[in-house]
């Protein structure tokens, strides 16, 4: 599913059993942990680590599962998954649009691509979570009431 | 039940009768790749203990630590619910996130730190292991070294 904006890949990336790949041609805008409960079970007890694209410069092949639910945020997102593995793959927002596609950072060849730059959804946070003091941390989503 | 849980989707159910023998979180690669790029945080069971009820689909890989990893998972939203080695089929690592909270656990272990990205925050008040951690938990009662 190429968007129309794709025009190489600068950064790649695979589920774990390799039956899904992804290629992306454009430089990330941004990273961020997301702490929401629905992140927690999809990772395993501990927030996504999601790496921000332009959606259309996203390009999946292979077989990808969805899953469109009505997120935390009150925004619908669909999530894809590999249906081999369960490897989760990407959540991105079908409303409101034009919000950047969030990449799963275990999905990507190189994970050092962009550490995360803040951390979201602090409020359903376990009382063990760690977070670097160095970064931002806002109670629900981007832009909500930031945490000291 | 000692721990109830489910997937996101909520088509996967456990119910769990008993404690915990750890809880670890785990940063070798291949936990990475199915927790979303940080660690997988886990709870293991005593396999009898844990009942899972609801269609799983499984993938398995020959891990780091020898072991052949079989990880369940929820066929319809991709939520893991549990791995389990090969040679230790008696045991049920439980992914955390499925617990229904408040369930009081947390990590006590912290594995595989090798594998870890520049970006992650170990919390250094818990046992670590550069790799994988002797197979056998301690008894409850004994003294830690």
């Amino acid at each position: 599913m190429a968007g129309p904006g794709y025009v190489g890949s600068r950064h790649t990336g695979r589920c774990l059993c390799g039956q899904v790949t992804l290629a992306i041609a454009a430089d990330p805008l941004g990273a961020r942990q997301c702490w929401c409960r629905d992140c927690q079970y999809l990772a395993s007890g501990s927030p996504t680590v999601n790496v921000l694209f332009p959606e259309e410069a996203v390009r999946y092949s292979g077989e990808v599962s969805t899953l469109r639910m009505v997120a935390d945020s009150g925004n619908t997102v669909e999530r894809g998954f590999c249906p081999g593995c369960g490897t989760q793959l990407y959540s991105r927002t079908l409303e409101p649009k034009g919000q950047p596609m969030r990449v799963r950072a275990g999905t990507l060849d190189n994970r050092d691509v962009l550490p995360p730059q803040s951390y979201i959804w602090v409020s359903s946070a376990p009382d063990w979570a760690s977070f670097d003091p160095a970064l931002p941390k806002f109670s629900k989503g981007p832009g909500s009431d930031p945490v000291a | 039940m000692t721990y109830t849980g489910r997937c996101l989707c909520g088509k996967v159910t456990l119910a769990i009768s008993g404690e915990p023998l750890t809880t670890r979180q785990c940063w070798c690669r291949q936990c990475q790749q199915i927790a979303c790029g940080g660690p997988t945080h886990n709870a293991i069971f005593k396999t009898a203990d844990v009942t899972v009820t609801g269609d799983l689909a499984a993938s398995a890989w020959d891990a780091a630590s020898g072991n052949v990893l079989t990880a369940s998972f929820c066929p319809a939203c991709g939520t893991h619910i549990h791995g389990q080695p090969s040679a230790r089929p008696h045991l049920l690592v439980v992914r955390l996130g499925v617990l229904d909270e408040p369930h009081g656990l947390k990590p006590e272990v912290v594995i595989w730190t090798d594998d870890a990205p520049d970006w992650a925050l170990i919390d250094p008040a818990l046992e670590q292991w550069p790799q994988q951690a002797p197979p056998a938990p301690p008894p409850p009662d004994s003294v830690k070294a």
